[in-house]
């Protein structure tokens, strides 16, 4: 072996890739995806449409942040539907029924998003408890505290000045929803900071051996105590974009199963589940590929609820293939 | 030491020393069994006080209670299905049996709903897919080495979908299906029946079978062995001759069968093969997952007891029928889930704590 492909086998092993190879994949299929999907209806590609896409792709991507963060230092977040809906429900009567302004609003919500994150955190860090267990516990405490909150049905008369960061006219700058930008710079930061930052290559320290890390000087705890809690501030932030987008009345379903959709568009992004590897924007792309089927079935005029079985076989299709490269990667060293 | 001829539960000392040393902290929190069995009387108790003192909407009593068991009977039997997994380590859990309800108990109603079959022949064919079901699982689990969680998160999509598209999201509940509510009605017990209140047939007919079959399994059998063995040290067992993926791939076999056969007991309970029967709410993985770990379950596989999972499971459903008379209106949910959560927490904090201060908690 040279002593170039030496350096560059271990440049990597310091830092991997830019865009890994199952980021190219999953851009691969959506492109063809889109082209099919043109193909099939026009439709498709009308501004309208993909305007639509982008913005509900925005609560999703945000939250997939986080979710990212927190697999990657080998845990796993199964309340944050349940802080969504805390958090969006906490937004909504603020509003609606106490006449806060909306980004008053969503300030509360933001610290309350990080304030439930930091009790997962807590639990999880200092309690040295399964995060799978713990979190589905919270789930069930946050779901109570947003129905507490909720107190009936459903809270009506939203206003409709909330058009920043919501999907219509008002909330586009230079023809892109708004909240798409910013998901797009969070990811960007996020991407940026895991990768180049000594704290951000802590976490993935943390997830490959958790006791090597602590050994080399990290502090575990509290580096996994952070991770939740941005997770629930950056939950907190997808519940105002959830609000802005929703129609006058607010039920209590906001939220459901969308930790099971961050955790599928992590794991298509290439996350690996046991820790240690993984990226934001994988889990961006991951995200992009679920709306992409989700929309895409709808408007082939199948049953909507066939988009879960193409999630299901994606989420297969993507931990094998990262099985597969995992294995080789290890046969190699 | 025993664990030479017992299965491992984690006693390091037996039942028996502690209370010959009067160490009553050490057994309430290294057995789980009387640690449960102590909760189970304050919180029958604790409710039988506030309802003899008028403070509920109605009587916590002997017939409720015995009412309340028909909630028992899927609890149970998920329970025991998560039990299976859990134990064969790995990281091992399925998401996946909410879905396995929905999508067995369609087929279960096109079968004896639609096509006509008798009785038995759909029972099983409904168990037997099921079990196919769960071999899905296994198979990726334990030949292809992917992760439990992902695995049965992504068949719980998959086959969820399946359930919702297979009939055009309609539920089947023709005349067939209606007149099996009466296998869930409540009878009396032959002998003694008459000073007893009247107990829901499902408990005889679904869950004792599934009960002493599972405990059969694990605690008297060599496949139990293995199963505590992969879960507590699967390189170990490996080493020791014991084919891993076989025994674990049958873990979630055993999981999607039981799965299988709650989902007759669901259409049963509702009269109607309904697409949604096990993913509507919460689902059905929280809970059983929740009364495994309560039942000393250890998520890190290799330790649990059938008897542990059983009292959990009575625990959690006479608290639940407390709270559902306790508390005005429909705030009775959600003090449910409130209960479920901190019980939740709790017992996990309680699992590592015993763990570490005892090295083994069971």
């Amino acid at each position: 072996m040279s002593a170039t492909t030496l350096t560059a086998r271990r440049r990597e092993r310091v830092l991997p890739p830019a865009v890994t190879g199952q980021e190219l994949i999953l851009i691969g299929v959506i492109a063809l995806l889109w082209v099919l999907l043109a193909l099939a209806n026009p439709g498709f590609l009308a501004p309208y449409s993909i305007q639509n896409m982008l913005w509900r792709l925005a609560p999703v991507g945000i939250m997939a942040i986080g979710m990212t963060i927190i697999i990657v230092t080998a845990g796993i977040d199964i309340s944050i539907a349940a802080i969504l809906m805390v958090c969006s429900v906490t937004i909504a009567k603020l509003i609606a029924e106490n006449g806060w302004n909306f980004w008053l609003a969503v300030g509360v919500s933001l610290v309350i998003g990080a304030a439930l994150g930091a009790i997962n955190g807590v639990l999880i860090s200092y309690g040295r408890v399964p995060a799978i267990i713990i979190t589905f516990g919270t789930a069930n405490l946050f779901q109570f505290l947003g129905l507490r909150i909720f107190n009936s049905k459903t809270v009506n008369g939203l206003p409709a000045e909330r058009g920043i960061l919501g999907p219509g006219e008002g909330g586009r700058f230079l023809g892109l929803p708004i909240a798409f930008i910013i998901m797009v710079v969070l990811v960007a930061f996020a991407w940026y900071y895991l990768r180049h930052f000594p704290g951000g290559r802590h976490f993935y320290a943390i997830g490959d051996d958790e006791r090597a890390a602590a050994l080399a000087g990290v502090n575990v705890r509290r580096r996994i105590f952070l991770a939740y809690l941005v997770t629930g501030l950056l939950v907190g932030l997808a519940a105002a974009i959830t609000i802005a987008g929703g129609t006058s009345t607010l039920d209590q379903n906001v939220g459901k199963g969308q930790e099971l959709v961050t955790i599928a568009a992590t794991v298509i992004g290439g996350t690996s589940i046991m820790g240690g590897r993984g990226s934001v924007l994988g889990a961006v792309l991951g995200a992009l590929l679920v709306q992409t089927v989700s929309s895409g079935v709808t408007q082939l005029g199948w049953p909507s609820q066939l988009s879960n079985l193409f999630v299901g076989l994606f989420i297969v299709v993507a931990v094998g293939a990262d099985l597969i490269r995992e294995r080789r990667r290890k046969a190699k060293l | 030491m025993s664990n030479l001829t017992a299965p491992p539960t984690g006693q390091k000392r037996s039942l028996a020393a502690d209370w010959a040393a009067r160490d009553w902290k050490r057994l309430l929190l290294t057995n789980r069994t009387v640690m449960l069995v102590a909760l189970l009387v304050i919180v029958v108790g604790g409710f039988s006080l506030l309802s003899a003192a008028g403070l509920l909407k109605a009587d916590y009593n002997a017939d409720y209670l015995s009412a309340a068991l028909i909630n028992l009977v899927p609890l149970t039997m998920l329970a025991l299905a998560q039990t299976l997994v859990i134990v064969s380590g790995g990281g091992g859990i399925d998401l996946s049996v909410g879905s396995i309800v929905s999508l067995a108990g369609m087929i279960f109603g096109f079968t004896y709903g639609l096509w006509g079959w008798p009785l038995v022949p759909c029972i099983i064919a409904t168990v037997l897919f099921g079990a196919c079901c769960g071999l899905v699982n296994g198979v990726l689990v334990a030949y292809l080495g992917y992760p439990p969680l992902i695995v049965t998160l992504a068949t719980y999509y998959a086959m969820w979908s399946i359930s919702l598209v297979i009939n055009g999201q309609k539920p089947i509940s023709t005349k067939p299906v209606q007149e099996l509510y009466a296998l869930s009605k409540a009878v009396e017990l032959p002998l003694i029946g008459q000073y007893l209140p009247l107990v829901p047939l499902g408990v005889f007919i679904f869950l004792i079978p599934t009960l002493l079959v599972v405990w059969l399994i694990m605690a008297k059998t060599t496949y139990g062995r293995r199963l505590f063995a992969i879960g507590t040290n699967d390189v170990a067992a490996a080493w020791a001759g014991i084919s891993l993926p076989r025994t674990r791939a049958a873990a979630y076999i055993g999981s999607g069968a039981i799965s299988g056969l709650v989902a007759v007991v669901t259409v049963c309970q509702f009269a109607s093969a309904r697409p949604d029967a096990g993913v509507s709410g919460n689902g059905m993985a929280l809970p059983a997952v929740t009364v495994a770990v309560l039942g000393g379950v250890a998520i890190t596989g290799g330790i649990g007891r059938v008897a542990g999972v059983g009292l959990a499971a009575l625990l959690v459903v006479w608290l639940n029928a407390g709270i559902l008379i306790a508390i005005e209106g429909n705030g009775g949910t959600q003090f449910q889930l409130f209960a479920l959560g901190v019980i939740l927490v709790g017992s996990a904090l309680l699992n590592g704590f015993t763990n570490r201060r005892y090295a083994g908690g069971g």
